[in-house]
């Protein structure tokens, strides 16, 4: 058995002062709420502000999602909701597409236009929780269009509603439903955020290591990655867009992937608040401290939710859950034991709910800030992903970036070897998961869990429902709005096309549209499967 | 058939799934294996799929699926069926809820793989199935 970090540094059996020789309190962790903020943001901890309790939602109709968010805040979610759309939405075509028909409500909601929003906020509030919605990146432009304008017809003050609801443009690299060219969703990206920072929204942008991580790649990798990522956002932010570093840092969230290294996840994400610091500080020259504290969301592993005796999955979420605990996050959904099977059914949801509750309220694990800081061992291991982490963020930079780096493929090769290696190492043994490798028991004799089916019956029902609302909404209107964004997005590449999105989607022209209009003014195909073509001519 | 033509498997994911590190680690355990893998990646069709298993002559066609909508699979089964082809093994692995395996062989599927089996049992199967 490998006794070694997942990415690959031999470990000792035991950790001591010389270790950690030169370690300096002040410098290199400082008290809870002080620059560089390894042990965490906040002087009281959890005392003073709960992580968000949270589980992902998103199968079926709007309807259906709905329910579920219903039931999950009956369930004990507690400070936000999170919703993740399903694959014709995040791949920018409607469920009404010949494509798209096949797998709506399939992996998430079909929000595919301002009206399933609707349906899917239906009683649920904007404000007093914080609203995340996942997916892929250039829907996450029209998914801040919505939440605009639902706050409009509901007459909430936009500036009251916070969350994280654009999305990195990166996606597509890490195994994301994702398909649009890396050019395009950059633009897009850049001018939502500019838009929603500039209109000072408390909605931000998911800056993720969590999908590259879990397609396989390793902890320092991700952590260097992650502050790439940053590194080339904020830049274009502040370079091209001309904001200001300070309104810039208000922006990106990270949603960190955490497996069952316990002591390495922790040491992972202490590291990233003190590298985010030194970028903030050192290059982008930050003048406020509120700057230099990066938002930190933590994601259970689903990659180590096992097919095999699924119930031993509820015992690795109570782990990685106290990990996250215990290394000081600001929000937490889990995976959930059936991750291997299919979607959560309500019994898993329930569990991984009921598993942060018991981290949160029995272990005790929320009463003391940052209780690993100053052993040996996880100060050592801090320091190393650290210094992992630079040099491959390093070789990125060398590169020209990370999108120089995804040019050259760099992260694309990074990515492939190491799910190859990590293979290879289940396989022979040289790592071992209980219930796959060890203790393994007929299949017969494995506990048979709830399985929540998806039926195709579902996804064309979501299909007609795009069909019908394409016929009865104002359609001068729709084709109006369409034709402004596609004058919009014939201008230079960086004439803000926010504004006029938001106008077709109050309209509600639909995803696959507005995705569609934009593509055809900068030279693409309407639908990016080449299947049908634009119904309008501008 | 010329005995020492390598068997050859087209790899592939299906519809809108973009989660590639299954196929990722399949096609590479097959390529260890001695076996000739045609690596078609994304956002693939049913059609596509076909007229690349045509195309490029191949014994096996399998697919990853990853929480998915799977039963897109039969349109392979019924396009190569109306193109008189169904020596075509087709098999598919991924996160398949079990109880769905037996309605997916019985609409032609050869095989199924499920998160639980091993690297050999993969190649065995192919290796067995497919005698060139």
């Amino acid at each position: 058995m490998k006794r070694e970090t997942d990415y690959g540094h031999t470990l000792k059996a035991v950790y001591t002062p010389k270790d950690i020789e030169g370690f300096d309190y002040e410098r290199d962790l400082a008290d809870p709420g002080l620059s560089p903020y390894t042990r965490g943001y906040y002087p009281e901890g959890y005392r003073s502000r709960m992580w968000t309790q949270r589980m992902t939602a998103g199968l079926g109709s709007s309807q259906d999602t709905n329910k579920v968010l219903h039931k999950y805040r009956e369930m004990g979610q507690r400070g936000g909701m999170c919703v993740i759309a399903d694959r014709p939405t995040a791949l920018g075509i409607d469920s009404d597409h010949p494509i798209g028909r096949k797998e709506a409500g399939v992996l998430g909601w079909p929000g595919g236009s301002l009206a399933e929003f609707e349906e899917l906020m239906e009683g649920i509030p904007l404000t007093g929780q914080s609203i995340t919605l996942l997916g892929s990146s250039a829907h996450s432009m029209i998914r801040l269009a919505y939440v605009f304008a639902l706050a409009e017809k509901r007459k909430v003050n936009i500036e009251e509603v916070h969350g994280g609801v654009l999305e990195y443009p990166y996606g597509s690299l890490f195994g994301q439903d994702d398909n649009q060219p890396l050019d395009l969703t950059m633009k897009l990206f850049l001018d939502a955020s500019e838009y929603a920072i500039r209109n000072k929204f408390h909605l931000r942008a998911g800056i993720l290591s969590q999908h590259f991580q879990e397609s396989g790649g390793n902890n320092a990798q991700a952590l260097a990655l992650e502050m790439a990522m940053l590194n080339e956002i904020c830049s274009f932010l502040v370079n091209e867009r001309g904001l200001d570093f300070d309104d810039v840092a208000k922006l990106p969230y990270e949603l960190v992937s955490i497996g069952t290294r316990f002591f390495e996840e922790i040491a992972k994400i202490r590291a990233l608040r003190r590298m985010w610091v030194k970028l903030a500080k050192g290059k982008f020259k930050a003048k406020k401290e509120e700057s230099c504290r990066l938002l930190i969301s933590v994601h259970t592993s689903g990659r180590t939710m096992t097919y095999q005796q699924p119930l031993n999955n509820i015992v690795r979420t109570a782990i990685q859950t106290l990990a996250g605990a215990v290394a000081g996050c600001t929000a937490i959904d889990n995976a959930t034991l059936d991750n291997a099977h299919a979607e959560p059914s309500a019994l898993a949801a329930r569990m991984s709910l009921n598993t942060q509750h018991i981290v949160a309220d029995e272990t005790g694990a929320a009463d003391v800030v940052d209780p690993l800081g100053g052993s040996y061992f996880v100060e050592y291991l801090t320091n190393q992903v650290e210094e992992e982490a630079y040099k491959i963020w390093n070789k990125i930079e060398e590169l020209g970036g990370m999108s120089g780096a995804i040019k050259k493929e760099y992260i694309q090769n990074m990515l492939r070897e190491e799910i190859i290696k990590k293979h290879r190492q289940f396989e022979t043994g040289e790592r071992t998961i209980v219930g796959v490798h060890k203790l393994v028991i007929p299949s017969e004799e494995d506990f048979k869990i709830p399985i929540q089916e998806v039926q195709a019956s579902d996804s064309e029902n979501i299909a007609r429902r795009m069909e019908e609302l394409k016929k009865t909404r104002n359609i001068p209107l729709v084709k109006e709005k369409l034709g402004q964004l596609y004058n919009d997005a014939k201008k230079e590449n960086r004439y803000n096309l926010m504004p006029s999105v938001i106008e077709a989607v109050k309209a509600y022209a639909s995803e696959g549209e507005i995705i569609g209009v934009i593509r055809l003014a900068r030279g693409l195909s309407y639908d990016p499967f080449k299947m049908i073509t634009c119904p309008f001519d501008f | 058939m010329d005995n020492k033509k390598r068997i050859k498997v087209i790899i592939s994911m299906m519809g809108l799934d973009g989660h590639t590190s299954g196929a990722l680690v399949v096609a590479q355990i097959l390529k260890d294996s001695g076996i000739e893998v045609v690596y078609l990646g994304t956002y693939q069709t049913p059609e596509m799929i076909v007229a690349a298993a045509i195309q490029e002559d191949v014994d096996a066609i399998g697919i990853s699926f990853h929480a998915s909508n799977h039963f897109l699979i039969e349109e392979i089964i019924e396009l190569l069926r109306n193109k008189g082809k169904e020596d075509i093994l087709v098999f598919c692995g991924g996160t398949i809820p079990e109880q769905q395996i037996p309605k997916l062989k019985e609409k032609g599927v050869d095989e199924v793989f499920t998160p639980s089996c091993t690297s050999e049992s993969i190649v065995e199967y192919i290796k067995s199935k497919i005698r060139r």
